[in-house]
């Protein structure tokens, strides 16, 4: 009976790349092998060869096009330093919104009426800060998950940090922490009308 | 009974923004005495040394939220019957109904009008 001429592989759980090159042995000791039924098998191992190959190579693209790890680093900076920014603009426009409400009570109404409910308008407007900023590090996390994600992809695929995918770990969330989702998208939260009659108001 | 206007209120935000809109409206109802706090820990903390008439609370905050901060409030002897708001923009149901067992007393969406403020506190605590 013939016997494949390949070393058996000393390590359990090789990289990807070494499983690759062991793969493609074998394939190749099957092609030496005087057996007519080898055919589909080293068909089916050509064929995930192949598959290994082509995604490893689009995985490397992709970290070096798409989700290269220094333009993700930038894009979540770029969007932090937004929601500073529009910190520093809104404290800004609030100050105004004080001195148009504390020139209120020097003038008499009907000016006065007319300029305190405009400050309370900016007032109320001023929340946007608020939601936005919520909004804008629910993406910043989501970049940064990206980020880890195809880096730990690029480890396991041999092209990039295999130490890095080995940091990563994925935490499920529950309990209160799964409360913890910050702002709806308009089309699907719940209004202040909604939330009344949940509560009983 | 009448409300007091000069009882301590608590506001608690993480966003800075927030605790001077929130600071500007109650001074348009002519609420006066305000205490401020970034998280849950320091309200806790501020609200055991004082005698609070209200606490109006931001949910999403670290290390302690909201919930957490309403849970403490209302284990707590001194505290549990202190009229608590949350403030949020956490606005799913499983949200709302978590927190209404928890105990709170009212619940606005951010972002919210300088109207359904007073509605919710005067729900709380009394026409003013």
């Amino acid at each position: 009976m013939s016997r494949i001429a390949v070393t058996p592989m000393t390590t359990f759980a090789p990289h990807i790349d070494e499983a690759q090159a062991y793969l493609d042995k074998v394939i190749a000791s099957l092609h030496a092998l005087d057996r007519r039924e080898k055919q589909p098998l080293i068909g089916i191992l050509e064929y995930l060869s192949q598959y290994i190959s082509s995604t490893r190579g689009e995985v490397a693209a992709l970290r070096t096009t798409v989700a290269d790890p220094v333009a993700l680093s930038q894009a979540s900076d770029e969007l932090e330093e937004i929601v500073t920014e529009t910190a520093n603009a809104t404290n800004t426009i609030m100050s105004v919104a004080e001195d148009i409400e504390a020139l209120s009570r020097t003038v008499d109404d009907p000016l006065a009426g007319s300029l305190l409910v405009a400050a309370t308008r900016i007032y109320e407007a001023c929340a946007f800060q608020d939601v936005t900023g919520q909004r804008i590090t629910k993406v910043v996390r989501a970049v940064q998950h990206i980020d880890q994600k195809i880096g730990l992809l690029a480890g396991l695929c041999g092209t990039g940090s295999a130490s890095s995918a080995a940091t990563i770990k994925e935490v499920a969330r529950s309990g209160d922490q799964a409360l913890l989702n910050g702002p709806q998208l308009a089309a699907t939260a719940q209004t202040q009308d909604d939330i009344d009659r949940l509560f009983g108001n | 009974m009448a409300v007091d206007k000069k009882m301590p209120i608590m506001i608690v935000d993480d966003y800075n923004t927030m605790l001077r809109i929130m600071k500007n409206l109650l001074r348009q109802l002519d609420f006066e005495n305000i205490e401020e706090a970034s998280d849950g820990s320091a309200a806790l903390q501020k609200l055991k040394s004082g005698h609070f008439g209200l606490v109006i609370s931001d949910w999403n905050m670290q290390p302690v939220t909201g919930l957490d901060l309403l849970r403490s409030v209302r284990a707590d002897a001194q505290l549990k019957h202190l009229p608590f708001i949350m403030v949020t923009a956490e606005s799913k149901t499983e949200n709302v109904i978590t927190a209404k067992q928890a105990g709170v007393s009212n619940y606005i969406v951010k972002p919210f009008t300088a109207d359904t403020l007073k509605t919710k506190m005067e729900s709380v605590l009394g026409p003013f």
